[in-house]
């Protein structure tokens, strides 16, 4: 335990004198401890974790018969020392949204935790002072259901088409199609809404941009359009039955995804698969991370203008997704790991056809590489646009490519290393700049990493069995945590188990859904083709967003 | 046999000239498309459209008629006269360009002594086209689309006349037919390198073709100034944007790549050889480069292509006097 973290510590018992105190293990828990603090503390005690340098990972709430709890996770970027806190919001008779379930609000000391708590406040009616507007997230305006309450049954079959309509109708009331003036237009300033149509947003992302002229002054990403509820359907599913599901969050570097999930419920079982397993689970990981970044470079460069990298990156990621299929037969949405295993063993085709492409990809990336960035075109359009800072990334918590392009070397695989990233040499990629280019120059390094990575495991896959056999359908009673770099940065489940044959709450923290929250702080002063063109060098997927 | 009375001449002969002329726009519009598609392809790893026709030549044919068969969607709020003007303004003009355009030695329709000038003209008639369309259509993204246009085709305007004008005081005159003759020795892109480039590169951004391809750009204003347009008036917009190409590399080989000349082949098909290869470089750059942001662009044409071209300007200017003192 560090020094910083023991000091924490040691403030947080004195201090604030939490009601409970526990320090857990965190290869099985996935946190350093768990306290339970006073609500009126919880400012205070955020305050001292922001000083100390931690980012605010994820905040949510679970529900119990008497209150409402809810669960902030503190991390650090250097190394993984993930805290728990927890504050209890009592019920005390009162009805969810109706103000009386109150918590302060985190806002002032964590811009991220806007949305983190209105995400909360749609899902539970927890009201939480001094937030600077607790609307809908990611549900309808004029939804009134609290979909992560217990007390929740979900509407009877048969009315949910007519439920939907009606929430539609009342979101479309107060738009007058006469109206020929559009919000408030002030002298010269005008709304302009970029997306859910828009061929740029990368999915059914909107962003009401105020602008003068076609210079941003004020942004706000406005989400929610894919929603499908993905944790509540975890909730009411058995555990293996929640696969499907973490192909459909991150579609696009879904590997990741299972990653995560795998290693949250082998940690709570107290199994650890096959070194062979293992050893697969990384090569198809990286293998996803090199298609996925592909897709971004190609849709990014496709954002500026540039068609034709579009359709080169699009190929060498063809030839990714054909080898991947051999594995999983899937080229998408893909459902891969098992609990303690695989679906299936990869094929004997599989081997020989990496190798044969990876010289050739190498090749391609270089000269790829080569060719956008000598580009003075696009140097020009991406070169200082969309700086990030240091001390914004923190407040948003902001992780992935778009945090190490700001020059900090914040990857779990190596801070909270998992599965056999130890025993892999490659490295955490960083640049200098926090700017468009420098999360460009970052994607393409990562890239050549995994290509580092792969062509050290597929001369080393061990033998052995790729299934455990029969494991418990239940998990045991606790809580536990899991995080994975995924492409896009900091994949997180929670999950809190009742020992039953359903997860009683889980939480996906994705890593698009912080980063794109740091929108506003990056585009005001760009023009409208920046807009696009920092929404790109983001990276987001909406359904991992909207969940 | 009584003559026909001057009056009737004139308008069977714009008739005449104008049907020729529209014909050889849609044609002629149709295979750029196709070979825009083609040449996009083979720069992509794709083979593009194959299938209709030989080597898929037919595909745009069969794209036009769908285009003529849909309904022509005209947005709730719009400017109705306004929003069907546009599309023929913008369209029109581009025409005109026929007129000036030698073909051969005597092969013109009207060999005006104020040439090319006449041209130009024309096209900014055509940007009014475009900004009525960006107004009328009552949609953000093409009243900034077609701000963009007109932003743009202010700036370019510029040099792209005083690149011409090199030309023009190398020859001492405006007129098309005299400009081809007087490069019967050697082609002015010789004695005119920087001319051309600026030249060329204005004419890009005149025809708003990548990388200038603000006032259209589909990954910015979804499709700029002609978002809500759609069916035949769609298909306007498409034409008059292959045609502004062509007339413009048109222009191009003729002040600068000696027009009709050349040995064996018949004058028009050097013009068409010459203005193909031009539009085909067109082509190339559009599918090689990102595009430019608006002020990028801006500060391309007023702080580099304008003051080259004004050097430009100046040299030519010195070196005809010296000429004509020596002579």
């Amino acid at each position: 335990m560090s020094s910083t973290l023991s000091a924490l510590q040691e403030w947080l018992l004195s201090s604030v004198k939490p009601d409970e105190f526990a320090e857990r293990d965190p290869k099985t828990a996935g946190v350093r401890f768990e306290a339970l603090v006073p609500a009126a503390q919880i400012v205070a005690v955020a305050t001292r974790f922001r000083e100390a340098g931690y980012f605010l990972e994820s905040e949510t709430a679970v529900d119990f018969a008497e209150c409402v709890e809810l669960v902030y996770h503190f991390n650090r970027w250097d190394r993984a020392e993930r805290c728990c806190v927890k504050v209890l919001v009592a019920k005390d008779g009162g009805q969810p949204g109706d103000g009386t379930w109150r918590a302060p609000s985190l806002w002032p000391v964590y811009k991220s935790a806007d949305w983190f708590e209105r995400e909360i406040h749609e899902f539970f009616g927890v009201t939480f002072t001094g937030h600077p507007g607790l609307k809908r997230l990611l549900l309808p305006e004029s939804s009134t259901i609290y979909p992560l309450l217990k007390s929740f049954k979900g509407e009877p079959k048969g009315s949910d088409v007519e439920q939907s309509l009606k929430l539609i109708g009342e979101d479309a009331a107060g738009f007058d199609l006469n109206r020929k003036q559009s919000l408030t237009c002030k002298d010269r300033d005008f709304y302009l809404n970029l997306g859910p149509q828009h061929p740029s947003t990368h999915g059914v992302l909107r962003v009401l941009l105020h602008l003068t002229g076609e210079r941003v002054i004020d942004a706000e990403p406005i989400i929610g359009y894919s929603h499908r509820h993905q944790e509540k359907m975890m909730e009411i599913q058995t555990y293996p039955a929640c696969w499907p599901n973490m192909g459909r969050l991150d579609y696009v570097g879904a590997m990741s995804y299972n990653m995560a999930y795998a290693l949250l419920i082998e940690r709570a079982m107290g199994v650890s698969p096959s070194p062979r397993v293992e050893a697969i689970r990384v090569l198809t990981t990286e293998l996803n991370r090199i298609s996925s970044h592909l897709l971004w470079m190609g849709t990014y460069l496709l954002d500026l203008g540039g068609f034709t990298p579009f359709f080169y990156c699009f190929d060498d990621r063809e030839k990714v997704l054909d080898i991947l299929e051999m594995a999983t037969g899937e080229r998408l949405t893909y459902d891969y790991f098992r609990f303690g295993g695989l679906d299936k063993d990869i094929p004997a085709e599989m081997l020989p056809a990496i190798r044969a492409f990876l010289p050739e990809f190498t090749k391609h990336l270089k000269d790829y590489d080569k060719l956008v960035r000598k580009n003075v075109i696009f140097r020009k359009r991406v070169e200082g646009l969309g700086r990030l800072t240091r001390d914004t990334a923190l407040s948003y918590g902001v992780t992935g490519p778009m945090l190490r392009a700001t020059g900090v070397a914040a990857d779990l695989r190596r801070t909270e290393p998992y599965s056999i990233y130890p025993q892999l040499d490659f490295d955490v990629v960083t640049a200098e700049g926090g700017d468009a280019y420098a999360r460009y120059v970052v994607r393409v390094r990562e890239m050549e990493e995994s290509v580092k990575i792969v062509r050290q495991l597929i001369e080393r896959i061990p033998d052995g069995e790729i299934t455990l056999g029969k494991l418990p359908k239940n998990v045991p009673k606790g809580e536990y945590y899991s995080a994975v770099e995924s492409a896009r940065g900091t994949f997180g489940m929670y999950l809190v188990s009742d020992g039953t044959l359903n997860p009683y709450r889980i939480k996906l923290r994705t890593p698009s859904f912080s980063n794109l929250s740091s929108l506003p702080a990056l585009l005001p002063g760009c023009l409208i083709s920046d807009v696009v063109s920092v929404l790109g060098s983001t990276d987001i997927v909406l359904p991992e967003i909207d969940r | 046999m009584t003559p026909i009375p001057p009056v009737f001449e004139e308008l069977i002969r714009i008739v005449l000239y104008g049907t020729l002329a529209i014909l050889f726009v849609s044609v002629n519009a149709l295979f750029l498309v196709w070979m825009e598609r083609r040449v996009a392809a083979r720069l992509q790893l794709r083979r593009g459209p194959i299938h209709v026709g030989p080597q898929g030549l037919l595909q745009t044919v069969a794209d036009a008629v769908k285009l003529l068969t849909k309904e022509l969607v005209r947005p709730y709020a719009s400017d109705r006269f306004l929003y069907a003007l546009a599309p023929v303004l913008a369209f029109a003009p581009l025409l005109g360009a026929f007129i000036i355009l030698p073909l051969g030695p005597g092969a013109i329709i009207r060999d005006l002594n104020i040439g090319f000038l006449l041209l130009f003209s024309l096209a900014n008639i055509s940007f009014i086209g475009i900004f009525i369309a960006g107004w009328s259509s009552n949609n953000k993204y093409a009243l900034l689309g077609s701000m963009r246009a007109v932003a743009q085709n202010i700036s370019y305007e510029i040099p792209l006349m005083l690149s011409t004008m090199g030309v023009v005081l190398t020859t001492g005159t405006l007129r098309m037919t005299e400009i081809v003759a007087a490069q019967d020795r050697i082609w002015f892109i010789l004695l005119q390198p920087v001319a051309f480039l600026i030249f060329f590169c204005a004419s890009l951004a005149e025809a708003n073709r990548a990388p200038f391809d603000i006032p259209e750009a589909e990954s910015e204003l979804v499709a700029g100034f002609h978002t809500e347009y759609s069916g035949m008036r769609f298909a306007l917009f498409f034409l008059g944007e292959y045609t502004a190409i062509f007339v413009s590399s048109a222009i191009a080989a003729t002040l600068f790549l000696g027009g009709w000349q050349g040995p064996l082949l018949p004058g028009p098909v050097w013009l068409l050889l010459k203005t193909y290869l031009l539009v085909l470089i067109v082509m190339w750059i559009r599918w090689t480069f990102p595009r430019l942001r608006s002020d990028q662009l801006m500060a391309f044409a007023w702080k580099v292509l304008i003051p080259f071209a004004l050097l430009n300007l100046l040299g030519t200017a010195v070196w005809v006097s010296m000429r004509n003192l020596l002579a």
